[in-house]
């Protein structure tokens, strides 16, 4: 048997005892032998399958205690991002009220002050933190008959409006904001200034024009009493409001809206309120449904 | 043929064995491949670790490969392919034998050179050789460990003492 056969059958624990007799009889078998027996010096430090194991587990055991330790921890959270949720959904919604087209509403606020909301517009207030703060944010147009008492604000995207206890309309349109006081005194924050409304007073700032006051004998807006009345406005801002008060659209394209009227229209009575409106400018009008086509003569 | 009773390794009694039969071996590799400086039981934990975190989707019979794959990568990651150089026992003088001082000294110098020895061989030498003179494996368990043929471990094992008797005689 060849040489190089007998190690590797030695190496493998193979040999049968001729075969072993033969191996020892190779010229280096105590070279093979000798490295045999020294590599066992070189056996790593034992290695203990039980307590290896027995760590293992605590491992294991750790990271799942560390899981489920993490789990109620996740569960709170996720209850207080709900109750937040619902904290600011349900308990800090602001009371809104908000009108359509052709409709007005009568709003009494909790300390008995009392809103007129004019058409397509909107008022919300806050209702649990009413009695420290007595403020609402308006879109559009409102009349208000406020209670004596502490500041009353009147929150709208173009300025800020003050009273102690009064009445007075806030108008924010578009085209123009206006407020007018009735009764007592308002003090208006527009436009980084500071103007002070007394009774009878009136603050109007229209598109493209400079702030001006004036005045007005009038104890309450017009549209109350389901008027609209306008001194020397633009005629867009008449085709605005009767849009509003109607719910119609009206086509004026070939007449000039930058002139001035002075005038009213009622608002339960289309027709009337259109002749009303046309014809001191002698305009003509023709009307189908939903929409109303303005012409000059 | 119990192999195909479980689906996976989840179950403890199936883990537990798992780790039994292979927790040495895969030492015993991992050592002779790559030394004792990266920790060897460290990573046998941390290879143990992560096929218990995905035993979900190990089957028994993949569990061998998957858990020599990861002990060998978790190596992998931190050599720098340095040399390695294995420990020895040292010789100390017995009290209760009557070993001359000049036989102790011989035997360390021996085993010195073998340690240099050792160090040449290649990483496929190494495993396979050791795993045999050391670990006492016959070719057949060594190629099911390292899956390859039993005759690529022939080779190396032969190939190994081969090298090892010519380094020593030069050294």
């Amino acid at each position: 048997m060849k040489r190089e056969e007998l190690i590797r059958k030695w190496l493998d624990n193979e040999l049968n005892p001729k075969e072993l007799s033969l191996f020892k009889e190779l010229d280096d078998y105590t070279d093979l032998i000798r490295i045999s027996e020294g590599v066992q010096k070189f056996k790593p430090t034992s290695f203990h399958v039980t307590t290896e194991l027995e760590n293992l587990k605590n491992t294991i055991a750790l990271k799942k205690q560390k899981r489920n330790w993490l789990k109620p921890v996740y569960a709170i959270a996720a209850s207080v991002v709900v109750l937040f949720g619902i904290y600011y959904s349900f308990l800090l919604q602001e009371t809104t009220v908000t009108t359509l087209a052709s409709q007005k509403q009568e709003i009494t606020l909790p300390d008995n002050s009392n809103v007129s909301l004019n058409s397509l517009s909107s008022l919300s207030f806050d209702e649990k933190n009413w009695d420290k703060q007595r403020e609402v944010e308006l879109q559009g147009e409102a009349f208000f008959k406020v209670e004596k008492g502490a500041t009353f604000n009147v929150k709208t995207e173009t300025g800020l409006v003050t009273v102690v206890g009064t009445q007075f309309i806030v108008k924010d349109r578009a085209e123009l904001f206006e407020v007018v006081c009735y009764e007592g005194a308002v003090r208006v924050n527009h436009n980084g200034q500071s103007i002070l409304l007394k009774q009878g007073d009136s603050y109007i700032k229209m598109e493209g024009t400079t702030a001006s006051q004036t005045k007005t004998t009038q104890l309450s807006p017009s549209w109350i009493t389901n008027t609209s009345t306008f001194k020397s406005l633009p005629y867009s801002t008449v085709i605005a409001e009767f849009e509003r008060q109607y719910d119609i659209q009206i086509i004026a394209d070939h007449i000039d809206s930058k002139q001035l009227f002075t005038g009213s229209f009622i608002h339960n009575d289309i027709e009337i309120a259109l002749k009303s409106i046309t014809l001191p400018l002698n305009l003509e009008y023709t009307r189908t449904n939903q929409t109303i086509t303005l012409k000059g003569e | 043929m119990s192999k195909n009773l479980h689906k996976n390794i989840c179950e403890e009694i199936v883990y537990s064995n798992f780790f039994k039969k292979y927790a040495e071996d895969l030492h015993s590799f991992l050592y002779y491949k790559f030394g004792d400086h990266l920790n060897p039981k460290d990573k046998v934990q941390e290879a143990f670790i992560k096929v218990w975190e995905n035993c979900k989707n190990i089957t028994p019979e993949k569990a061998k490969n998957y858990l020599f794959t990861v002990g060998n990568n978790l190596m992998l990651n931190e050599v720098k392919h340095q040399k390695v150089v294995l420990k020895f026992q040292k010789e100390k003088p017995k009290s209760h034998t009557n070993e001359n001082p000049e036989f102790l000294m011989e035997e360390n110098e021996y085993s010195q050179k073998l340690q240099k020895a050792i160090s040449s061989l290649t990483e496929a030498q190494r495993v396979a050789f050791l795993l045999n003179r050391i670990e006492g494996k016959k070719h057949k368990e060594i190629a099911q460990l390292l899956d390859i043929s039993t005759k690529a471990v022939e080779k190396r094992i032969y190939g190994a003492l081969k090298k090892l008797k010519e380094q020593i005689h030069e050294l």
